[in-house]
């Protein structure tokens, strides 16, 4: 069942662009990594799930409701960490879990003490006397004591140390194997990579991929590097039909560089015909692949 | 529940505080000028004379001429309109009223706050709920400081307690309007000191055209538009009746500004981008 479904959602800030006809769908108990370069959109999205802002056109359903029109009531089972946390500065944690049970008409301050417990957070400092990192805890223990059904994080992680990321992601883990639905957005392509099933990587405001990650990778293609033996046999080798799917990003008269999405076994049989000192050819390793996402067209066709 | 109580205790945690400040400080000006201005008034009923610049003033103060009233009739009404109370009340109800959005766009708090399973309309009247509560702890220690300034004046100069409430409530309306107008301005944009300088335009437009309408003709015409120009606390000290026409303007330009706040912060994109 999906949860989550944006459905051609574009939102403008004016003329400039914020996203652009985006859609996805994410199901019940998904843990979905929404992957991007700052400013890619992936705040905006999320403001736009929240009911932050309007939509221009398209639409967003949270547990099939508008989540401009209703919501509120999407907002009941969703727990929300923004990009850049703010808390009200005389806020302790303990009056905290307080005032948001109050908020919520829930008491969510003994599931709150639990996650400060794994979280080694001191509830009885107050906001303007805690660190980003401390903030940021807190922020995740608010979104998280309540237990919704929902989860939606902009870069939760930031400002933890890598021993509490992981212990972050022990939690998202826990709460997906218990039906949770978490929307994960991040720019760290590590930080997605350890955790998420799904991945979608958004560009300039759309999205250029929505996929798992091995998917991604294998709809990449490969990493091709050939050295000939000498310039001649290069340029022999330019001169023939070379396969479809080689795109050469670097090449000289003797090595060539790119990226071939095909059958491999038609590539060596290429390479056979003429005589190579060198022939490599593998799947390009996910911190590369990203790259490409980030900087290139799409991968493999998509765009 | 029309408001989230939560809510309103979050408001109010912040609010309380500030408020209580004002309240006091708004007290004992009025605590003085409740124990002073009698005994000036007196003065001057003694003496048989008021000196032309002085009734020149207070008529223009006033809107009416006031040669043949008692002390406590004009004295409490000078205390009711003193600029000192106004200006305090005023920038009360702005410092109050432009928290939501404005106030909490700029320190980055709205997230959080939009983030509640509430509906917009619903934060928006937990905020009011909040204010109206301070805005009453503030009126009421004004009225207490005239209460306890009374106590060291002459029986001959003690006004009647049940106009001065007449007259509190109509004072109130005009608080209410200049907090709605502040609402209504910072409902629509995103900088808390946009919001308080279109307040202040306002504001200060208000106290001009009102001090200058029975000196000026051309700021007679202009004197329908100044909310001061339905807040006449000597009619009421005078008569004792209900300046019903004024109280019913003042709670219609209420209610259109808050309605049109309201529909502004329930309808509009809130960023802190």
């Amino acid at each position: 069942m999906a949860v989550i479904e944006i459905d051609n959602l574009t939102r403008r800030y004016g003329t400039r662009r914020g996203i652009d006809e985006v859609s996805l769908t994410i199901g019940e108990g998904a843990l979905y990594g929404f992957l991007g370069p700052n400013g890619a959109g992936k705040t905006t999205t999320i403001r736009v799930l929240l009911g932050f802002m309007k939509a221009t056109s398209g639409s967003a359903r949270v547990f099939g409701l508008d989540c401009w029109k209703q919501s509120h009531l999407v907002k009941a089972g969703v727990g929300a960490i923004p990009g850049d946390l703010r808390l009200w500065n005389w806020l302790s944690g303990n009056s905290a879990l307080k005032l948001f049970g109050q908020i919520r008409g829930i008491d969510i301050r003994a599931n709150g003490k639990k996650l400060a417990e794994e979280l080694e957070l001191d509830l009885s400092v107050k906001v303007r006397a805690m660190s980003r990192g401390m903030r940021q805890k807190l922020g995740l223990i608010l979104a998280l004591a309540h237990e919704p059904r929902v989860l939606i994080l902009d870069e939760p992680t930031t400002a933890l140390d890598p021993l509490m990321q992981e212990r972050v992601r022990g939690m998202l883990r826990r709460m997906v194997s218990a039906g949770h639905t978490v929307f994960f957005s991040s720019h760290t392509l590590g930080e997605v990579e350890n955790l998420c099933d799904r991945v979608a990587i958004v560009r300039s405001g759309r999205i250029v991929a929505d996929s798992t990650l091995v998917e991604l990778q294998r709809t990449a293609g490969h990493e091709v590097a050939i050295e000939w033996a000498d310039d001649a046999a290069g340029r022999e080798a330019s001169g023939a039909a070379v396969p479809a799917g080689l795109t050469l990003d670097h090449q000289s008269a003797r090595k060539w560089e790119g990226r071939f999405t095909g059958d491999v076994r038609e590539l060596l049989a290429f390479a056979a015909r003429k005589p190579v000192v060198d022939f490599r050819v593998a799947r390009p390793d996910l911190e590369s692949l990203f790259r490409r996402y980030y900087t290139d067209e799409g991968v493999g066709g998509e765009s | 529940m029309i408001v989230n109580l939560g809510l309103v205790r979050r408001s109010l945690r912040e609010l309380i505080p500030v408020s209580l400040g004002f309240g006091v400080f708004t007290g004992t000006v009025v605590g003085l000028l409740s124990y002073a201005l009698p005994q000036v008034q007196a003065r001057f009923m003694r003496r048989g004379f008021i000196p032309p610049q002085v009734r020149q003033l207070r008529n223009a103060l006033f809107g009416v001429d006031t040669s043949d009233a008692g002390i406590a009739e004009v004295a409490f009404s000078m205390v009711w309109i003193h600029p000192v109370l106004i200006i305090l009340l005023f920038a009360h109800a702005i410092l109050v009223c432009t928290r939501i959005p404005a106030g909490e766009i700029e320190r980055g708090t709205v997230d959080v706050l939009l983030a509640m399973p509430v509906s917009r309309w619903k934060l928006f009247r937990s905020e009011t709920a909040a204010w109206l509560i301070t805005a009453a702890l503030v009126l009421g220690l004004a009225f207490l400081g005239c209460y306890v300034g009374t106590r060291f004046v002459t029986p001959d100069q003690l006004p009647d307690f049940g106009r001065l409430a007449m007259n509190l409530a109509n004072l109130a309306l005009v608080y209410g309007a200049v907090g709605c107008a502040a609402l209504a301005i910072a409902a629509g944009v995103d900088r808390r000191m946009r919001a308080v300088m279109g307040v202040l335009v306002v504001t200060i437009g208000t106290l001009m055209v009102n001090f200058l309408e029975p000196l000026w003709e051309p700021a007679k015409h202009a004197a329908p538009l100044s909310l001061l120009h339905y807040y006449k606390p000597f009619a009421v000290m005078k008569t004792g009746e209900w300046q019903v026409k004024d109280l019913a303007i003042l709670a219609g330009v209420c209610a259109t500004l808050w309605v049109t706040a309201g529909v502004i912060f329930s309808r509009r994109d809130i960023t802190t981008t």
